[in-house]
């Protein structure tokens, strides 16, 4: 049992619907209490696109009554079929509350009235309370390739390759695919199927076609591209698309496996780094002294903060002194990365005490999810919100990924990185032992601010220290 | 008036994500909620009710959620010990709440035991609050974890005897959270020897009960505090004798948990809209004792409302049904011209809502437990000129062209009292009014 302010991952029925949601085609039949169902709602606040999103519950109730009411997990499904008969695949994912329940799970479903057609029933045996959402999504995906894909079709006769991204609600993840889509057009290998935001059912049949797999999101795409290189020999590229070097690493891997001219390749970057690429421009413009001595404290998922980390410290030269992930069944994956441009690598899924490592840390700026953003706002530096997840639903997605990424990325840092000395002329103010008790007992993402506000009230009052009564006042 | 039973699925907001606004709104209640993952997801993600947008995300530090492992289950004692380790950095902690549902049920935390412990290690109140506990009527509603904290709020009420009566109107009991307005009331029901009135309600809009401690006032009653109010230790003396008067509609929880102790709870309409409001009034005054007509003034409010009134005759409204006041807000727009044509209800409590039941006028439909898609259906077919809709609705049906507002437009406008009837029309005129300007532009 952990005692929690927050947590950065939802239940792995939350992992699912995204995967399932992120696919045309699919419809997911929920089984949860009646009062877990805020995924229509989240989904309509955040994609804000007024579409109803295939999801139906299936309502766990107390005892199940003799009603035609729903409710009954078989009746459901055929309700399912009846009203979405265009769903080619139909999955059942659980909630925690469901599962817990351990109840027997149906197997086969009716076809849909008058055409004799069956929809595939997806199911995932591995679904089990406690498990997270990113992993689920990343099984959910491999499960929902497997049962679409029955033998290898034919390469395609010029160079495809897929491109595996994030899920729905991802940042900006339209974005990202269009980003990777233009680059990989620019060296003339054409986007075969785009998983799983914007594929349909059908197009998960035609994966086998593509020369490779470019894997843009490792946490969601990792298993089902390693079972289309197992089962078919399709190769993967798996560089993180972040930052210009990233991107030129995964453009030039790629032009190898399609077997194109690396001159043409290398041609098309400079064209790029000329006109689209202006993180390298920004790194030379700027005198060394803006990033000489700026520490960042870097944490999120897997790709970001991975690429992140590199980015800013080889692309730009400022020192990573922190990296971490939530990703807990990735550690040493990811701690095997994060080495390669930190000390401080770690991972850890408690927001409180990433905190505390971001705070130990004392960096200049903070780069992470909207969890992040108490922990820099109280330490009074900089924040960057580039790692999922985050609250912010814009109407115009911004990628990170590819080269207008990394402009987008020097655009962000030019914006935080002027004009950085002003906070640390201010004179230093003691504290008392009983404030300094005080303190300790205050939350630690809430503690930093604590610390400021009793501060500028000892300054308003003329203290040199700040003492019990001013730090309670204060608060 | 007639009710149907769809027996589908309704879209129905989590009720679980309240959590973030009742720990806004008693800022001294520490909130546990005890769970797997998902619920600590959902809260977090639902930090207030989206209309149709979701607020920016922000943490509060009374918040905290006890992730339980399914695979290693907790031993008792634990959750208690660790809520009193976090209680110990909050100041002014005045009552424990722990929400635990169904998950934490099934693995095995038994929370009453858990609250029992941290309510004696930390000499505090604590209450156990389960939003998945069965009630006599099926179906959820968005409020129904507001019900439940109310209902849990008023077991913390100072008990109150027969014997009490003559001495705890004093002033040193008096509550001091609707000001001196409620003061001088509360003299004024002690002179005529009037019992002592509790406003239940309004967890969620603030100023709720103070407008209707007013309106009381001005009938002659005087109000002795209100629940939720503003603080644990605010909280009025609530038992034999007491009487309850119930704000919102959906509050049968802490309505029944009022009677239990033998407070007598008024039955009558909801303070909502200007008929509402007139028999509120009448009824608590002459259940506290004072005879009161409010003929004059719902007369007088009416036609304070004609300008409104003629702006909203003849409009269709739809009500999908979500939150459970959607009943006497479609009573009062009825009332005032408008056509209702129906009303959703994800859970109806006929012997709860008799009054309201019986005011409804008699071409408004209301259907139980309605299905979404129905729903969704219904309106394409009848194209109502607004629609009160579930957060989960509310971008698909834009989408289709249909104006929506949410329910909850209405409780954040203040939507009790005379006040609060003009507050509804001019909100449902000004959704109307921008909505033709948008429709007039050549884009």
């Amino acid at each position: 049992m952990k005692l929690l302010r927050g947590v950065y991952e939802g239940p792995q029925s939350y992992g699912i619907l995204r995967v399932a949601a992120s696919i045309r085609g699919v419809h997911t039949l929920l089984r949860a209490l009646p009062g877990e169902t805020y995924f229509r709602t989240l989904y309509g606040a955040r994609e804000r696109t007024g579409e109803m999103v295939p999801v139906t519950l299936s309502p766990l109730r107390e005892e199940p009554d003799d009603s035609m009411a729903p409710g009954n997990l078989t009746r459901d499904l055929s309700s399912v079929i009846r009203r979405h008969p265009k769903a080619e695949i139909v999955i059942l994912a659980h909630s925690e509350a469901s599962l817990l329940s351990e109840e027997s799970i149906p197997t086969t479903l009716p076809e849909v009235e008058g055409t004799g057609r069956v929809p595939r029933l997806v199911t995932f045996p591995w679904e089990q309370p406690g498990m997270r959402e990113t992993e689920a999504a990343e099984l959910a995906l491999e499960d929902l390739i497997r049962a679409r894909i029955n033998d290898r079709l034919e390469r395609s006769p010029y160079p495809t390759v897929n491109v595996f991204g994030p899920p729905i609600f991802g940042p900006g993840a339209a974005a990202e695919y269009a980003e990777a889509e233009r680059l990989l057009d620019m060296i003339g290998v054409e986007v075969n199927v785009r998983v799983p935001l914007g594929a349909n059912t059908k197009d998960l049949e035609r994966l086998t076609r593509a020369w490779a797999n470019v894997l843009l999101y490792r946490e969601i795409g990792e298993s089902a591209t390693l079972y289309l290189q197992d089962e078919f020999g399709i190769p993967r590229v798996t560089t993180p698309m972040i930052g210009a070097a990233g991107t030129g690493a995964v453009l030039r891997s790629v032009g190898e496996l399609c077997q194109l001219d690396p001159k043409s390749v290398q041609r098309t970057i400079w064209a790029e780094l000329a006109s689209t690429a202006k993180l390298p421009w920004y790194a030379r413009l700027e005198p060394p002294e803006t990033f000489q001595d700026r520490r960042v404290a870097i944490f999120g998922d897997f790709t970001y903060p991975l690429g992140l980390g590199y980015a800013l410290s080889r692309e730009v030269g400022l020192e990573i002194v922190t990296c971490g992930t939530y990703l807990t069944h990735l550690e040493r994956d990811f701690l095997f990365h994060a080495h390669t441009f930190t000390e401080g690598a770690f991972v850890e899924d408690d927001p409180d005490q990433v905190a505390a490592r971001i705070e130990a840390a004392k960096p200049d700026l903070v780069v992470g999810t909207h969890l992040e953003e108490g922990v820099a706002d109280s330490l009074g530096i900089p924040f960057l919100p580039l790692c999922p997840p985050v609250s912010d639903t814009p109407f115009v997605g911004r990628p990170l990924m590819g080269y207008a990424g990394s402009s987008i990325l020097a655009d962000e840092l030019d914006h935080i990185l002027q004009g950085k000395e002003s906070n640390q002329q201010e004179t230093r103010i003691q504290w008392t032992t009983e404030a300094l008790q005080e303190a300790a007992a205050v939350p630690l993402f809430l503690r930093g601010r604590a610390r400021r506000l009793a501060e500028e009230d000892a300054r308003s009052q003329g203290s040199a220290e700040v003492t019990r009564e001013i730090f309670l006042e204060s608060r | 008036m007639t009710i149907l039973n769809e027996s589908g699925i309704p879209d129905v907001l989590p009720p679980l994500h309240a959590v973030n606004d009742l720990a806004q709104r008693l800022p001294d209640v520490l909130i546990v909620v005890a769970g797997t993952q998902a619920e600590a997801h959902l809260i977090q993600c639902l930090t207030s009710a989206p209309s149709p947008n979701l607020p920016p995300f922000r943490r509060n530090q009374r918040v905290i959620f006890a992730v339980l492992d399914p695979d290693d289950p907790p031993q008792q004692g634990l959750l208690a010990s660790r809520i009193v380790e976090s209680a110990a950095g909050l100041r002014g902690t005045s009552l424990v709440l722990l929400v635990a549902g169904r998950a934490a049920q099934s693995l095995g935390v038994d929370t009453a035991l858990e609250a029992r412990l941290v309510a004696r290690k930390l000499d505090l109140p604590a209450e156990v609050v389960n939003p998945d506990a069965p009630r006599e009527v099926p179906g959820i509603l968005s409020t129904d974890l507001e019900d439940n904290v109310l209902a849990a709020l008023v077991n913390l009420c100072p008990k109150r005897k027969t014997s009490d009566l003559v001495e705890t109107a004093s002033p040193a009991k008096r509550s001091r959270l609707i000001g001196s307005l409620l003061r001088r009331g509360t003299e004024t029901s002690d002179s005529n020897g009037g019992r002592p009135v509790v406003l239940l309600g309004g967890a969620l809009s603030s100023g709720g009960a103070r407008v209707l401690a007013a309106e009381l006032f001005r009938a002659g009653v005087g109000v002795a505090g209100s629940v939720p109010g503003s603080g644990i230790g605010e909280l009025p003396p609530l038992g034999e004798g007491t009487v309850v008067a119930v704000m919102d509609p959906n509050l049968t929880s802490a309505a029944t948990a009022a009677e239990r102790r033998g407070a007598t709870v008024v039955k009558t309409l909801m303070p909502i809209g200007v008929d509402g409001t007139a028999r509120f009034v009448q009824d608590v005054a002459e259940e506290a004792g004072t005879r009161t007509s409010e003929v004059v003034r719902a007369r007088s409010a009416w036609e304070d409302l004609g300008v409104l009134k003629n702006r909203i005759r003849g409009k269709r409204i739809f009500f999908t049904g979500d939150t459970g006041i959607e009943i006497p807000l479609a009573r009062f727009l009825a009332n005032a011209g408008a056509v209702v044509l129906e009303v959703g209800a994800p859970r109806l409590d006929r012997r709860f809502l008799a009054g309201e039941l019986q005011a409804l006028g008699p071409d408004v439909d209301i259907v139980v437990s309605p299905d979404y898609r129905g729903q969704t259906n219904r309106i394409d077919e009848s194209r109502p000129d607004v629609v009160i809709s579930s957060p989960g609705l509310h971008l698909p049906l834009v989408a289709r062209g249909h104006l929506c507002r949410s329910p909850r437009d209405f409780l954040e406008a203040g939507l009790y009292g005379y006040g609060g009837a003009r507050r509804i029309l001019e909100l449902l005129v000004r959704t109307m009014e921008r909505a033709e300007t948008l429709d007039s532009l050549n884009l």
